[in-house]
């Protein structure tokens, strides 16, 4: 089991360094105009620049703001309102067709809602960051909840738990692996969020570090821009990877 | 506990059914059905699949209300589930919590009965040792074979110290073997307390064996189709009891009862 894991990460490694080589190939024979194409040597210099002499560190703290806090919003709302719903069969019924409904519409189509209403304001961006990160939250909660064990339900009832009881030691727990994964996909929808909110809005942070060096053709820093918000995707989800590890340690041991 | 013990020699049955009706829906599942059952008695229930004994033990418990009828605990109505009434299921991999320790599922009913948090451990450590589960108590439900689980439900009922336990086929998924230990262990704990148990079973042997007293149900709609009381001296074991005249004759009885029925 641990030795294919190992592997696994061998293997993926092998993959990743793969890509980037074909990358320096493609770049050095000027299979692609340098223009567009900058190689990962020119684009990982550009990213040491940015670090070392520029403020790219202050913007990325700035995105990573934004999608923190609009994550935390969305995930406290979604879980609230997810263990609502959930919990209760006839509440579930009524909204689940308006859920349904307001679930597939991109979120990137909130936003000028959100600038009409809101401005050009960081309560605009948090606004949509967490509206958008909502719906995976909300929907996964909804399932975790409404997917609990019913003989558990009978179980506290049984041993006389009260309501609050029953909630925060049977079905809270019980949802904790959807929630988790909800929270996962709802990070990741932040993110993509926070740096769409930046370019259209004007604020600043990766986004805007991307579109500027785009539109004056400093396609080093731009690719520099992109390789930090991969980083940043991986390094959120190998921290919510932890979370869970901790949280549900009960999943990975068994017979 | 001290309750029980005098319940047991007392006249007043502990559980009473009285004329109780169960429908779902518009078909009736239970009629009439009156039963008393007295303080101390292990009454184990039998009758072929579908006759209606989950749907009773569900009464005793108060997880449904019936029809018509009452079902009456220690001489009160019963209209919700009470603390000193325990319910062992059959599906123990689905009544226990999977996110917690054997010692953190006993927990549960320590917490609902607002056992203060220091003096659980002590509580925990030696209903786990009645159920013979020391040294387990840090591992997860998921970590531990099907006998291993049941054991962790029983002794999450006996911390709710009750006065009845109801057991709809506990051992029923449990093989041969197990099953013989848990049926011993169960007989010791409940001779040690003088619970009152209502045991359904689709085991005549096993019925047989625990019981004081072994009711058959007829199906369709349910109700009392044979009521054997079980004169085997105590303790029992499982080969001298099971080699008896009076088992074997019991036994056959009972055979030929679930025969006719399902017939
Ligand atoms: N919740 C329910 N809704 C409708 N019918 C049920 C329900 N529970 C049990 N029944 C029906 O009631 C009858 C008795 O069920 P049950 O008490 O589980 O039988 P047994 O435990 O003796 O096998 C069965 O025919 C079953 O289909
Ligand atoms: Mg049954």
């Amino acid at each position: 089991m641990n030795r294919s894991r190992f592997l696994w990460l061998i293997a993926s490694f092998v993959t990743a360094a793969g890509l980037v080589w074909i990358w320096q190939v493609v770049a050095d024979n000027r299979l692609v105009n340098p223009v567009f194409l900058p190689g990962p040597d020119r684009a990982w210099m550009a990213l040491v620049r940015g670090f070392t002499t520029g403020d790219l560190d202050v913007k990325l703290l700035a995105t990573v703001e934004r999608m923190f806090w609009g994550w935390l919003v969305a995930s406290l709302v979604g879980v609230a309102l997810g263990a609502a719903i959930g919990t209760s069969p006839r509440l579930r019924a009524y909204l689940s067709p308006m859920l349904e409904f307001l679930r597939p519409l991109p979120a990137s189509a909130t936003i000028p809602v959100a600038i009409a209403l809101l401005g050009l304001s960081d309560g605009m961006v948090l606004a949509v960051v967490a509206f958008g990160a909502l719906w995976p939250v909300l929907l996964a909660t909804v399932h975790g909840f409404s997917a609990v064990e019913p003989r558990l339900y009978e179980v506290g009832r049984a041993l006389g738990l009260s309501r609050a009881a029953v909630i925060g030691k049977i079905a809270l727990p019980s949802a904790s692996p959807d929630i988790l994964a909800g929270m996962r996909l709802g990070l990741t929808v932040a993110l993509i969020l926070s740096v769409v909110c930046e370019m259209i809005a004007g604020r600043d942070g990766l986004g805007t570090w991307i579109l500027l060096a785009a539109r004056s053709f400093r396609a080093p820093d731009l690719y520099a821009g992109v390789i930090l918000l991969g980083l940043l995707g991986y390094a959120t989800a190998v921290a919510i990877g932890l979370l869970e590890a901790r949280l549900l340690v009960w999943r990975s041991r068994s017979r | 506990m001290m309750q029980t013990q005098l319940q047991q020699g007392g006249s007043a049955p502990v559980i009473s059914f009285d004329r109780v009706t169960l429908a779902f829906g518009d078909r009736t599942v239970i009629n009439e059905l009156s039963l008393d059952v007295a303080g101390g008695q292990i009454v184990c229930i039998i009758g072929p699949s579908g006759c209606g004994k989950t749907t009773a033990l569900r009464m005793a418990g108060g997880l449904i209300r019936p029809n018509g009828g009452s079902v009456r605990l220690l001489g009160e109505t019963l209209t919700a589930p009470r603390r000193d009434v325990a319910i062992v299921f059959q599906d123990y991999g689905k009544a226990l919590l999977p996110w917690r320790t054997a010692a953190a599922n006993v927990s549960l009913a320590l917490e609902a009965a607002g056992v203060p948090r220091s003096e659980r451990p002590a509580r925990i450590r030696l209903l786990l040792a009645k159920v013979g589960l020391t040294g387990h108590e840090d591992k997860y439900p998921t970590e531990m074979s099907g006998g291993m689980q049941q054991r962790i439900q029983i002794a999450r009922c006996l911390a709710q110290e009750p006065a009845v336990l109801l057991m709809d086929e506990p051992f029923g998924a449990l093989d041969a073997m197990t099953r013989q230990g848990l049926q011993d262990e169960m007989l010791s704990i409940v001779a040690e307390t003088g619970t009152t148990v209502f045991f359904v079973t689709h085991d005549l042997e096993e019925a047989v064996y625990l019981g004081d007293r072994v009711i058959g149900l007829l199906a369709n709609p349910g109700r009392i189709g044979i009521d054997l009381s079980v004169d085997l001296p105590r303790p029992r074991n499982q080969l001298e009891t099971r080699e008896m005249p009076e088992f074997l004759r019991l036994r056959r009885q009972l055979f030929d009862f679930i025969e006719k029925a399902e017939g």
